[in-house]
């Protein structure tokens, strides 16, 4: 039975109580502090009840007949199973026995989905806590039953959103794998397209340079003089074209990142006397003076055959590029972490509007040039890559007429992904 | 005389190289495929073998491999002379166990020094 005494009947349910039960709380009179706490059950927004040893529902609250669905007759007239879902029923009075015999504050079933039953038989989510409450009459139970549908509701809500968002990811993740295993293949194809390429031309032309130069040799018969000559044309041509291809290889390998840098510790002054050492007959045909004003005799760390190709570019730009009779010459500057390096001509200069592209592929300086137009308009990219490749930058200061200095500086600490 | 094998497919090619290698005292003898030219070797083997490496049937990195199989030929320059002239390919060849590399297109100053370096003309 309800204890009288505690039954807070909200005051339009007063009829639909129990005789005796009414007219019991209607015989006592509420005192102030009583009216204080039935108030604040009532305002409770979780169901609270108060069960006894034998499960009966002796204490309901507004909340608890909203959530259930009972009015608080009819829970009063339940056990606390009553509000268990079916299935559960069985084991939950032993839960309870077990509860009794060792009541303390804590939730119920923690870490288990809990669910009640409404009346109408429909399932609810819910959590509960638990907490013993010793009457006169014996032990009880205080259950506050909180309704987790809005809660769970959200929760698969996120839940639905989160499996789309990772569905989504997924796909767009197997895409981007489509994509990049796409590129490596393009990559893949173009190596080994530029190798087959690079194979191609030059097995052809390694027999026309090697019979050319046998026959200029003249050891299979001697060539009158426009003979020789003639075979000279056909000899630079070809060189020129194998150039052209490494270039071209050269290039390729560079913006696919795959030219590697073979780094090492090398004495820069010597490097300089051997390039200077390779250019001196051009510059001799041109009566060009060559001079190395350099100064700097400390080792470098860096790509030696790649220093000398930078180098070789330059020079051999400045005495293409330089009249006969003028002058060529390299100086050097050390700099707070690096070594600066220019290449100075009295060449016919570079107009403004010029210094920028010169460093593009395949530009070449159209009309300024007449009749020096040989290169393959890859040497200062390349160059210029090979620059930034060691960490460094390359600029050109020039007037028209005057001469040209090509300034590129190098990082004594070595290229910046070492 | 010292005798030297060249394995290549085109035949402008091998007339180059036994043209100059001829000029220079040494007797030469062709293989056009990789089976030719063991077949050449295991008959009498050559003081010196210039090989390409692109050749119908076994190519120049197979045939190496035999070469270096037969203890007796174990020993024997195999210098590679090839159109394989990507960054990497210098290494590559070494590590299979060519005992030389020349590129084509190939100067005839170097192919005679590189023939000179692992054979004295007689």
């Amino acid at each position: 039975m309800p204890d009288p005494k505690l039954v807070f009947p909200k005051p339009a349910a007063i009829p639909e109580k129990g005789a005796n039960a009414s007219l019991e709380s209607k015989s006592i009179p509420e005192t102030i502090a009583e009216k204080r706490f039935r108030n604040l059950l009532e305002a409770a927004p979780d169901a609270i009840l108060e069960v006894d040893s034998s499960g009966r529902i002796m204490l309901a609250n507004e909340s608890a007949e909203k959530i259930f669905g009972y009015t608080r007759e009819e829970l009063y007239s339940l056990t606390v199973e009553d509000l268990v879902p079916a299935a559960m029923r069985s084991g939950h009075s032993r839960h309870r026995d077990s509860y009794v015999s060792s009541p303390q504050v804590r939730p119920m079933g923690s870490g288990l989905d809990l669910q009640a039953q409404r009346k109408d038989g429909s399932l609810i989510p819910v959590e509960i806590s638990l907490s013993p409450n010793r009457v006169d009459e014996g032990l009880r139970v205080i259950a506050v039953v909180r309704d987790i549908s809005a809660r769970k509701q959200i929760e698969q809500r996120l839940r639905a959103i989160q499996e789309q968002f990772n569905a989504e990811l997924a796909t767009k993740n197997e895409l981007l794998e489509a994509r990049n295993r796409d590129v490596e293949q393009a990559n893949r194809l173009k190596s080994e397209f530029l190798a087959s390429m690079s194979h191609e031309l030059r097995t052809p032309l390694h027999t026309i340079i090697g019979f050319t130069e046998l026959m200029a040799e003249e050891v299979e018969g001697t060539l009158n003089d426009k003979q020789k000559r003639f075979l000279g044309h056909v000899l630079q041509d070809s060189r020129h074209l194998l150039q052209l291809i490494n270039e071209i290889l050269d290039i390729s390998k560079i913006e696919a990142g795959k030219l590697e840098l073979n780094v090492g510790t090398f004495d820069f002054a010597t490097c300089l006397d051997e390039v200077m050492a390779g250019i001196h007959q051009q510059a001799a045909a041109k009566q060009i003076h060559l001079e190395n004003k350099t100064t700097f005799r400390d080792p470098v760390y860096a790509d030696r055959l790649r220093i000398k190709e930078i180098l070789y570019n330059l020079l051999s730009n400045a005495v293409k590029f330089t009249p006969n009779g003028g002058s060529v010459w390299v100086e050097s500057r050390t700099l707070d972490h690096g070594l600066e390096i220019s290449v100075c001509d009295t060449g016919m200069g570079i107009a403004e509007s010029d210094q920028e592209s010169i460093f593009d592929k395949f530009y070449q300086v159209g009309s300024t040039t007449k009749g020096t137009r040989e290169g393959t308009g890859l040497g200062l990219p390349i160059t210029k890559k090979l620059v930034e490749l060691h960490g460094g930058k390359i600029h050109v200061a020039s007037k028209p007429g005057q001469g040209s200095r090509f300034t590129f500086t190098l990082p004594l600490l070595g290229p910046p992904s070492l | 005389m010292q005798r030297i094998l060249i394995v290549e497919d085109k035949a402008n090619s091998r007339e180059l190289l036994r043209t100059v290698l001829e000029q220079q005292g040494y007797a030469v003898e062709e293989a056009q495929d990789g089976e030719q030219a063991l077949v050449k070797i295991r008959e009498r083997a050559p003081d010196l073998v210039l090989m390409d490496l692109h050749l119908p049937g076994l190519n120049g990195y197979d045939v190496l491999k035999e070469i270096r199989g037969n203890p007796q030929l174990a020993s024997m320059p195999v210098v590679a002379v090839t159109a394989n002239a990507m960054p990497g390919d210098h290494e590559r060849v070494l590590a299979a166990g060519f005992t030389g590399y020349i590129s084509k297109p190939v100067a005839l100053s170097m192919l005679r020094e590189e023939v000179n370096r692992w054979l004295r003309p007689k």
